[in-house]
């Protein structure tokens, strides 16, 4: 049992590490064998270097790309849940507005994003605010999911106790939907660092998206994959965050 | 309703009181009928019967006579096409916080434990939760699930979680219960027990209780009074006064007369059905 136990946790964790190693160490000794140009293809251990040389700058460019993707996301989280409940409460609400959050669910919403710079300027303001926009629908669709997929029996108990509708909304409907919100939120995470990225990358003077670019011109190549290396590592953060967060909402809330 | 000079002593003409408006719990001319695409259909289509404080009252009937809808209109979850329905002096017309409610899901807050679950009404209701955790386990430990209140309900089997169920309809000190086939996603033998441990909860707590059932036995062990119903018309056809006392015991369902009023409740459900299927246990 203990040996099958160690058995899983090495096919879990160790398995993919492996393989992720094999390949970092396949691309190093290609590009060295192939003596490939460090311009377009630099090897893992030339980045390593190049992340460590250049670490308080790519840290400095890390802060408004970090703090603009977590603000985009939580305003996206809470205005999301609130529209789910919106739509949940009234059925007059969801048959005017919820076709049309459908429909723009299916625009490409990066196409947009010139639009923002053109309403808000180049300041954070259109970039926070087009990451907001660009990870707020799938929060909105799996929320309402979650609202919608209440018990109906327990509607008809709450009913019986006489409980408002707001009480309904706090202590059933929520506390229900509540795993389904976090698989909206989570896919909300990357959605959101997607947003902040693609709006330096057309606007801005700071940030990790203006340093690729930057060191694009550059031909720093170098640069460009540590600086993704740095995003990598935010996400794989800012994603872990929300996990927890939902694995502690389901000790309160789960079975 | 007429009486046959041959009519055993537990057979009673449906009663109705002299002044309905002053007996307890009074059903006049009770009606629900729905629209549906092949014209009305009368899920209940004429009930009065009266009932007094304190008793349980069990409806029995097959599949389809109406027994639920008569109950949700008893409850005010529905309202009647026709009639009214009185409770302790005044109509019904909506869910009452005097009321305690089973159903036939236990229908708990799978993240709450049992002890919060028992407490739900009372926070729903806004009443004092302090004046009610002293009832939540008297109750608690009437059903033997006090060694159980942390447990959220995932972990309990299906006859604990209606008995939790069972205590939630009873926290509010309800003048009257109303459960709606609680036992029937049961299986057998926990059925026999849980009808057993409702008999001995009874003995304690004398509450005015409307008790759905189909299963005819269930109905007779636990019931002061049976009304039988049948469907096509969906009416009231047999209005049985119990004649055993409390406290009701397992060996009472071994007695002639048990039997002999069980025979008698399936003979008037297949009089509605028009053949003798043994489809009612």
């Amino acid at each position: 049992m203990n040996s099958s136990a160690q058995d899983s946790a090495f096919r879990r964790i160790g398995l993919p590490l492996l393989f992720a190693l094999g390949t970092l160490a396949l691309w190093e000794a290609a590009v060295r064998f192939f003596a490939i140009r460090e311009v377009l293809l630099p090897t893992p251990s030339a980045i390593g270097a190049r992340l460590v040389e250049t670490f308080p700058l790519l840290m400095q460019h890390a802060w408004p790309t970090v703090w603009e993707s977590v603000a985009g996301f939580a305003i996206a989280s809470v205005l999301g849940v609130a529209l789910a409940a919106l739509l949940s409460a009234s059925g007059l609400m969801r048959s005017m507005l919820y076709p049309n959050v459908v429909l723009f669910q299916l625009i490409p919403k990066i196409a947009l994003a010139p639009l923002f710079i053109v309403w808000l300027g180049i300041g954070f303001q259109s970039r926070l605010t087009f990451s907001v926009f660009i990870s707020f629908f799938p929060v909105v669709i799996a929320a309402l999911a979650g609202l919608d997929n209440v018990d109906k029996s327990l509607l008809r108990l709450c009913r019986a106790l006489t409980a408002s509708s707001w009480q309904v909304f706090c202590s059933v409907r929520l506390p229900h939907a509540l795993p389904y919100v976090f698989s909206g939120m989570k896919i909300a995470t990357t959605f959101a660092i997607i947003g902040v990225i693609v709006g330096e990358f057309i606007t801005s003077q700071a940030g990790l998206g203006y340093l690729i670019l930057f060191a694009s011109s550059q031909a720093d190549t170098a640069l460009i994959l540590a600086a993704i290396v740095v995003l990598c590592g935010f996400g794989l953060l800012f994603y872990g965050a929300v996990a927890l967060l939902e694995r502690w909402t389901q000790k309160v809330f789960g079975e | 309703m007429t009486t046959m000079t041959s009519s055993p002593s537990w057979l009673q003409a449906t009663s109705v009181a002299a002044d309905r408006d002053a007996s307890y719990l009074s059903v006049q001319g009770a009606r629900k009928t729905y629209d549906t695409r092949n014209g009305q259909v009368h899920a209940v289509e004429s009930a009065d019967f009266d009932i007094d404080e304190g008793d349980f009252v069990s409806l029995v009937g097959p599949s389809g006579c109406g027994k639920s809808t008569l109950m949700s209109m008893i409850g005010g979850l529905e309202s009647p096409s026709a009639g009214r329905i009185r409770v302790g002096g005044s109509p019904v017309t909506a869910p009452r916080r005097d009321f305690g409610y089973v159903f036939q899901d236990a229908t708990l807050l799978p993240w709450k434990t049992v002890f919060d679950n028992v407490l739900f009404p009372i926070r729903t209701q806004k009443r004092p939760v302090a004046d009610y955790l002293a009832e939540a386990e008297r109750l608690l430990r009437l059903t033997d699930l006090w060694a159980f209140r942390d447990k959220r309900p995932a972990e309990l089997s299906g006859g604990m979680r209606q008995r939790v169920a069972i205590c939630r309809g009873l926290i509010n000190d309800p003048q009257l219960l109303m459960m709606d086939e609680p036992f029937s996603a049961l299986d057998a033998i926990t059925r026999d027990d849980m009808n057993l441990a409702l008999a001995q909860l009874w003995d304690q707590v004398h509450k005015t209780a409307v008790f759905i059932t189909h299963s005819i036995r269930e109905a007779v062990f636990l019931s002061d009074r049976v009304l039988v119903m049948n469907a096509r018309p969906s009416r009231i056809v047999a209005d049985i006064r119990v004649p055993f006392a409390r406290p009701r015991r397992a060996e009472m369902q071994e007695e002639p007369l048990f039997n002999e009023i069980c025979g008698f409740v399936r003979d008037k459900i297949h009089e509605g059905h028009g053949s003798r299927q043994p489809a009612f246990a």
